[in-house]
């Protein structure tokens, strides 16, 4: 079996059931911790805080006006990375076809060129983003092995994803099995780590909106 | 036997001028993506050559790799190669049975001895001593480690005597293995492909009677002028992989086109062989052309790389019945870390 | 492999005649010419056409039946040789650019000459027989 076999094969399988079982058991954890107990009457009905939930879900892709000066950098990095990735994982026509034989789900693909540049950008403000948390001297203090680990994971897939659409350095095989194993090693990590925001980024807001509107707060 | 007659007297006895010789250097070294120049040094060597000694082993094959080679070269000016080598020994051609073809292999080996060619076809079973394919009782193993002795060069030609091939695919009840496995301190030539493309051989052949060596060589041991590029790189359909153009079904409109067939399990990109650029049949088609993906045959393994049909970029899945035990567990899990964590709280 | 799909047939065809000029002025210098192996490079049927056209016809066309056809015409650059060979199939083998005084395969070769002379007395033993 050579290491490609591998990759698309048992490496691919075991990485996925991880994933899986992993999210699983962190996200039923979740579920299952103590809440707080209430001891004020809410503020408002259910259909209140469902919607103030909903609503913190959406509200906070923009952060406050008071904080633009000092964000707006960072804001505009993550966000252009975090698309970035969004639109390289559903417009890059490999990863379609992935979805597609996992799930049976379909639908056009972006042009190459335009993923591999969305890439490029996608890889540039994650290395700024990088030097941001190394320099900043509160977010370096911040950060743990986790922060960039988590980066590093991210990263390895974008990297040998652009290199594998330029065939350049090395040849397709080595650059495809390099890639799908440094993905295979994401999807391994992503229960375990901050990746997880990438499922509970939107829970962890709409819990926090709900409990806002509860106590009659803007959301 | 080796003939006393030089090469060059030998086809000028048949009627074939230094000039088909220099031709047949010409092309040999296009072929061989050697510089042009070398072309006459090699006529002129090769009209000084002997003809060389060549011993041919069959073992755990399907004898499509000899069919291929007897095949393509009737009409062509390969057929030349078969004046350049004397068969000396090859089960399914020659004449001779039983004791006797016993006896032709002994007193080929030993007439040659250091100096012959010895190409092997097949794997080699190497589970339970190797009983699984015998020849005049005999192993296959055992006839490889005494025959390669004597031999100036291995042949490995096929898949399966390169890498172990379809005999060694899982679960490989013989324990099937290629030469390269077994035998060492030998120079070994790989020349994979289910079947091989037959002018490899001719090449890799000219090369050894005209310098004396193998050509140059990759880390596969694979001949770096035919094995250098993947089909990918040479293939008439890659501008439409460039520019996104997939066919998505055997029989839809870019198939029509000739879109490429990555998605439809088209193993070019990872595939190392020269069918894209000298083609099959006598220079007709090779099966991108002819509408069916490359299925990979001349790399390691390739019967056990997943589906001919499921893209590159897809792979085995690891199945509902198993992703639902995954959740199931890691539910189970979150549910007993949770209990724990509030056992502990109170 | 590299990619040459930038590169444009006209860049190609040019740089292509560049080769030759290097290697016909080696001729003329040092009395050393040169071969282009056409088949070597990625060259697409289209740009093979146009640099065929750009060398033009020149005053010889040679055909060889030597295991195949041959055909070896000259360029309209005189010692610029466009050398096509076939199998006994027809199916091309081997596509050069040659530069040099005469392209080597058109010389006769000594060998080959020997044996003609051995055939000689068996030729003139049967024209006798006719004559007398």
């Amino acid at each position: 079996m050579t290491l490609l076999d591998f990759a698309r094969g048992p490496g691919l399988q075991g990485a996925w059931l991880v994933m899986v079982g992993g999210t699983a058991w962190r996200i039923a954890g979740i579920l299952l911790l103590r809440q707080r107990l209430h001891l004020a009457a809410p503020r408002i009905g259910f259909a209140g805080r469902v919607r103030g939930g909903l609503a913190t879900v959406f509200t906070r892709f923009v952060p406050r006006r008071t904080f633009w000066p000092r964000i707006a950098v960072s804001v505009g990095l993550s966000s252009t990375f975090h698309l970035g990735l969004a639109v390289i994982v559903l417009g890059g026509a490999p990863h379609i076809q992935v979805i597609h034989q996992f799930f049976w789900l379909t639908w056009p693909s972006l042009p190459k060129g335009l993923v591999v540049i969305v890439s490029g950008l996608t890889l540039a403000s994650m290395i700024a983003l990088l030097f941001r948390r190394i320099y900043h001297p509160v977010l370096r203090l911040l950060s743990t092995t986790d922060d960039y680990l988590s980066w590093l994971l991210v990263f390895l897939p974008v990297l040998t994803g652009i290199l594998l659409s330029g065939e350049t350095i090395a040849s397709y095989r080595t650059l495809l099995t390099l890639h799908i194993l440094s993905v295979e090693l994401m999807m391994v990590w992503l229960p375990f780590g901050k990746l997880l925001h990438v499922k509970l980024a939107f829970y962890s807001r709409a819990a926090m909106g709900m409990n806002f509107a509860r106590k009659g707060a803007a959301t | 036997m080796e003939s006393a007659e030089t090469l060059g007297e030998v086809l000028g006895r048949r009627g074939f001028g230094r000039r088909s010789l220099l031709k047949f250097a010409i092309a040999m070294t296009s072929s061989l993506a050697l510089p042009p120049a070398l072309a006459p040094v090699m006529a002129a060597n090769l009209a000084k050559a002997k003809r060389r000694s060549v011993i041919w082993l069959s073992f755990q094959e399907c004898t499509g790799c000899l069919e291929t080679l007897l095949r393509s070269s009737s009409p062509s000016i390969e057929a030349l190669i078969f004046d350049f080598v004397s068969l000396d020994y090859q089960e399914s051609l020659m004449a001779a049975a039983g004791a006797d073809a016993e006896r032709t292999l002994r007193e080929a080996v030993a007439a040659n001895k250091g100096e012959y060619l010895l190409a092997i076809d097949g794997s080699i079973p190497v589970k339970d001593g190797g009983v699984y394919s015998m020849t005049g009782g005999r192993s296959n193993l055992g006839m490889l480690s005494e025959i390669a002795a004597d031999a100036k060069a291995v042949l490995a030609i096929g898949t399966c005597a390169a890498y172990g091939g379809i005999p060694k695919a899982y679960p490989n009840p013989t324990g099937a293995a290629g030469v390269e496995d077994l035998i060492s301190g030998k120079p070994i030539v790989n020349i994979p492909g289910c079947p091989p493309v037959p002018e490899v051989l001719s090449g890799v052949l000219v090369h050894f009677i005209s310098f004396g060596h193998l050509p140059e060589l990759d880390d596969r041991k694979r001949p770096l002028a035919y094995f250098g590029t993947t089909i990918h790189d040479q293939c008439y359909r890659r501008p439409f992989y460039d520019q996104g153009k997939f066919a998505k079904s055997f029989d839809d409109e870019g198939a029509r086109q000739g879109w490429c067939l990555f998605e439809l399990g088209c193993k070019g990109p990872v595939t190392h062989n020269a069918c894209a650029s000298l083609k099959w049949n006598g220079g007709t088609s090779f099966p991108i052309e002819s509408g069916h993906g490359c299925i990979g045959c001349s790399e390691p393994d390739f019967w056990d790389a997943g589906s001919f049909y499921t893209s590159l970029a897809g792979g085995s899945s690891a199945g509902w019945r198993n992703t639902g035990i995954a959740l199931g567990v890691g539910v189970a899990g979150g549910l007993a870390a949770a209990l724990s964590g509030r056992r502990k709280s109170t | 492999m590299t990619d040459f799909s930038f590169l444009t047939d006209d860049k190609l065809v040019e740089a292509l005649l560049m080769e030759v000029a290097g290697l016909l002025r080696g001729l003329i210098d040092r009395d050393e010419g040169g071969s282009i192996d056409l088949r070597g490079l990625p060259l697409s049927p289209s740009c093979i056409e146009t640099l065929d056209r750009c060398l033009g016809q020149g005053e010889i066309s040679v055909v060889l039946d030597a295991a195949g056809r041959s055909e070896i015409r000259e360029t309209s650059l005189p010692g610029v040789w466009w050398t096509k060979h076939a199998d006994g199939a027809g199916r091309v083998i081997a596509l050069l650019i040659e530069v040099a005084v005469t392209p080597a395969i058109l010389r006769a070769d000594l060998a080959d000459m020997k044996r003609g002379l051995d055939r000689m007395p068996a030729l003139l033993a049967k024209t006798a027989g006719r004559t007398s």
